[in-house]
């Protein structure tokens, strides 16, 4: 079958790096090929090229769309063509509504006025296409990230888009979701719709795509029919390693009690309606305590909430080393020996424009003094410290942290929390959006930090994750405590059946 | 490792040298030594208070309201004490416990009601002028009765003798060579990039010609005027507070992202109002410096003072959505403004004009930033 889009030999280079060299790669019609790889392995900058965000001219070899040479000179030369990018950060304006988004910078027109019975009209019929029952005059700001992903697909398909491309499409989507998404694109396929699946979770990559390319260091390892090859075989080809147990979960010997939420309730803002109803729990000394649920559960909220950075309280009593707790505030949370690294790097994690150094103390930095000042050498030491045991690949602590990539990044958020020598540590999501190598590093360090009797709460949507790094797991339904399990007793039907509401007694 | 230095290095350097060498040749007077020892007393009250403006701006904030407050505290502090008969030094300490209470105010409105500074500190703007046509009753007012003087008025009339400027000169830049070598050493020992011998040898000799042609300038007419030595002392403790303290850090860390400082435990409100407080601490220096430079209190001290604090600010390389600005680089902007004005004074430009080319520097040094930040 003649390739759709097809890349031969792309050399990239940026100074003083090569990002790609002498990658090919061919997307036939109505294929769903999944691009794998490590952080930093080349799939955004191939993205790139391919969506013309990298023009024709920037780049080595060919790109061939259609059996014709393509030589994009912008990402909307790309669009006109058939190339539509569906990008990690999703590019929707939330103050509009969904139709006026369906259609941005291609209104439909009459005369010089915009023809707002087609937008309506032709609204609808893309929404039902992708399988949304939205009415087309919804704020975009109030969906889900979901319902979001799912407008973005159908504005491509506006635009009459052969190819597709989705970045880490899940990463922010709840387990069903995700199937959702999954059904739209085998549903796409059908229709002759092409689509390039980048993803590190490669549960989804083996349920929905046809063939599998790996990107490792810039070079193409290996592209292998699905049917053909299993995980370990691609993750061996990701990171040229084996592994062999990807969540070695060390055996706990929990200890006394650290933190206790008896009947916690809460509302995000003062007088507003509950959003954490009744929760209950415990977490010991050197114990993970897993919490699931579907996007919207009210996790992120619990975690927040505990912190001080989120919401009014309703009721219930909190309990942190025996003593009765009650942060007001994340610096005092702090100071009680609390800590959250926060799911969002971008937003809640770093400050991008600022080193690494900078990043990793500021938690820290008031206790850091000598006097009323900084001590800069105290803190460089510890800043060291650190950036060396992290193993966060950068130049130097005075780097930026926003040129590093997500799993170094991420690695800057937790030594920032470690920093502070916590107690009790929250983990919202660690692993979002990282690579095999560095959450295997981020495993590890969950099983340092147990050892040192510390106690970890791990906030994760991965069902694996979850089972295979948390002592005990509590699945959390609509704000509600939908169960909680052991880890020996807890099977993914169960976890999910409490993350859906239905106790299993009621089943 | 080294540091590399960039065209941006010297961009301003570069600015301020092209606008001193056309205003030496179109007004020779403007290298007299008696108008740079005015200029260096000009370029002190801009830039001390464009250094409280970077505490400001720094953390996302900024405030219009600079301006009316430094006539205001001027005014103040002379009603006080042609009125009412107050020591000088009671009168200027009452205008600054003034000032920190109306800032403190304005910082916490700003960031507990979440108002935007823009407005709170533009209500300010207009509450303070009003305050101080009020107070000075809309008369203009000496800041000393009769013709001897008082601590208010020798603020800008004070001049430390040839010899204490030698010597204070010298000792300026015997610190700066200690703090020089001890910050080398310990950023070598800690392995962190360090300027080459030689880029390092040579700031410190332009800085030590800077200081030599300034001291021998301002000599040849009366010696340091005090209030550049106040500018010292403000830049000195702004310095220490942006760079070396925890408060500084954080005004750094909420500049550059508020969610994440506020996530990371910096107490964010505590810090912007710290801001807001010192900054007013600066408006009534400057308010006290402003007025007595002028000799009297009237109804247009501190005029437009706000935008050029900001514009010296902008022009030194500080960002307006915060995160990003030095002190050495707002000095130079200020410098680069009070050169300006200077140097259209002495050519009689038209006040139209002088507006004009305030607006156009000001405008092409935030495009020149844009462009080569992008680099």
């Amino acid at each position: 079958m003649p390739a759709l889009l097809e890349a031969c030999s792309i050399t990239k280079r940026f100074p003083g790096v090569t990002a790609l060299r002498e990658v090919s790669f061919d997307l036939r019609p109505g294929e769903i090929h999944a691009l794998c790889g490590e952080n930093g392995a080349g799939k955004s900058t191939l993205i790139k090229l391919l969506s013309g965000l990298h023009p024709h001219g920037s780049y080595e070899g060919e790109l061939f769309f259609d059996g014709a040479p393509a030589q994009f000179a912008s990402i909307a030369d790309a669009q006109r063509t058939g190339l539509a990018v569906i990008y990690q950060e999703l590019a929707l304006v939330d103050e509009l509504t969904v139709a006026e988004n369906l259609f941005l910078g291609c209104e439909p027109r009459r005369g010089v006025l915009i023809d707002w019975d087609r937008i309506w009209r032709d609204g609808r019929a893309l929404l039902a296409r992708v399988g949304l029952d939205l009415a087309p005059d919804t704020l975009v700001g109030d969906l889900g990230v979901g319902s979001k992903q799912l407008v973005e697909i159908a504005k491509a398909h506006g635009k009459h888009a052969r190819v597709l491309i989705l970045d880490e499409p899940t990463a922010a989507l709840a387990e069903r979701e995700v199937d959702t998404l999954l059904e739209l694109l085998r549903d796409l396929r059908r229709r002759g719709i092409a689509c390039i699946y980048i993803s590190h979770k490669l549960d989804e990559v083996f349920a929905v795509a046809d063939r599998i390319t790996v990107l490792r260091d810039g070079a193409t390892i290996t592209t292998l029919p699905t049917s053909a090859t299993g995980k370990n075989e691609v993750i061996r080809a990701m990171v040229g390693r084996e592994i062999a147990e990807l969540f070695p979960r060390h055996a706990s010997h929990p200890g006394e009690v650290l933190l206790s939420v008896e009947d916690l309730s809460a509302a995000a803002v003062k007088g507003g309606p509950a959003r954490l109803h009744h929760i209950s729990f415990e977490v010991r000394a050197g114990e993970v305590l897993g919490i699931g649920g579907l996007m919207g559960a009210g996790r992120t909220e619990l975690l927040m909430h505990l912190f001080g950075a989120w919401g009014a309280r309703l009721g219930g009593h909190l309990q942190l080393a025996g003593r009765p707790f009650d942060a007001a505030s994340p610096v005092a949370a702090l100071a009680a020996g609390l800590v959250l690294a926060s799911e969002d790097r971008k937003r809640y994690g770093l400050i991008l424009a600022e080193s690494i150094g900078f990043n990793l103390s500021l938690s820290s930095i008031t206790r850091l003094r000598r006097g009323a000042l900084i001590d800069e050498e105290r803190e460089a030491h510890a800043n060291q410290g650190l950036f060396s045991s992290l193993r966060v690949k950068a130049p130097s602590l005075e780097t930026a942290v926003g040129t590093l990539s997500g799993g170094n990044q991420q690695k800057v958020v937790l030594g920032k929390a470690l920093m502070t020598e916590p107690q009790v540590v929250l983990l919202d999501e660690p692993t979002r959006g990282i690579d095999v190598g560095a959450k295997i590093e981020v495993y590890a360090l969950i099983n340092e930090l147990t050892a040192q009797g510390k106690a970890v709460v791990l906030v994760s949507s991965e069902l694996p994750e979850l089972m295979g790094m948390s002592d005990r797991i509590l699945m959390l339904h609509d704000g509600r405590v939908g169960g909680e399990f052991t880890r020996a007793e807890a099977t993914p039907e169960q976890l999910l059946a409490a993350a859906m509401g239905r106790t299993p007694a009621a089943a | 490792m080294k540091s590399k230095l960039t065209l941006r290095d010297f961009s301003l350097l570069l600015s301020l040298l092209a606008i001193g060498g056309f205003f030496a040749i179109a007004a020779p007077q403007f290298l007299s030594a008696r108008n740079l020892s005015m200029l260096t007393v000009e370029l002190a009250i801009t830039a001390t208070l464009a250094l409280g403006m970077l505490l400001v701006i720094l953390p996302g904030h900024i405030d219009l309201s600079v301006g009316s407050g430094v006539g205001l505290m001027g005014g103040i502090a002379t009603v006080l004490i042609i009125h009412h008969g107050w020591p000088a030094w009671a009168a200027m300490t009452g205008s600054g416990l003034v000032a920190l209470v109306l800032w403190m105010a304005m910082g916490a409105l700003i960031i507990r009601q979440r108002i935007p500074a823009f407005i709170i500190t533009l209500g300010g703007l207009l509450i303070f002028k009003g305050a101080f046509w009020l107070v000075i009753g809309s008369h203009t007012i000496p800041v000393v009765a009769g013709g001897s003087s008082n601590l208010y008025s020798l603020l800008t009339t004070f001049f430390l003798s040839p010899a204490a400027s030698a010597v204070l000169a010298t000792l300026v830049f015997a610190g700066l060579v200690i703090l020089n070598l001890r910050a080398r050493r310990r950023r070598a020992t800690l392995g962190f990039a360090v300027d080459d011998a030689e880029v390092a040898f040579l700031k410190l000799f332009v800085t030590a010609q800077g200081l030599l042609l300034f001291v021998l300038t301002v000599n040849q007419f009366r010696g340091i005027p005090l209030p550049v030595v106040i500018l010292g002392v403000v830049a000195l403790m702004i310095q220490i507070i942006t760079r070396h303290t925890p408060f500084g850090r954080h005004l750094y860390a909420i500049g550059g992202n508020e969610e994440a400082a506020f996530v990371s435990g910096v107490p964010v409100q505590r810090t912007v109002i710290g801001a807001f407080t010192l900054l007013g601490g600066i408006v009534a220096i400057t308010g006290l410096m402003q007025t007595a430079y002028a000799g009297a209190t009237t109804t247009t001290v501190g005029d437009s003072m706000e935008l050029d604090a900001i514009a010296a600010c902008v022009i030194g390389g500080t960002s307006l959505r915060g995160g990003r600005g030095t002190v050495l680089g707002v000095i130079f902007g200020a410098l680069i403004m009070a050169s300006l004005l200077n140097g259209m004074t002495l050519l009689a430009v038209a006040p139209e004009m002088k507006f004009i080319v305030r607006g156009v520097v000001l405008t092409l040094a935030v495009w020149m930033d844009v462009k080569l930040a992008r680099r």
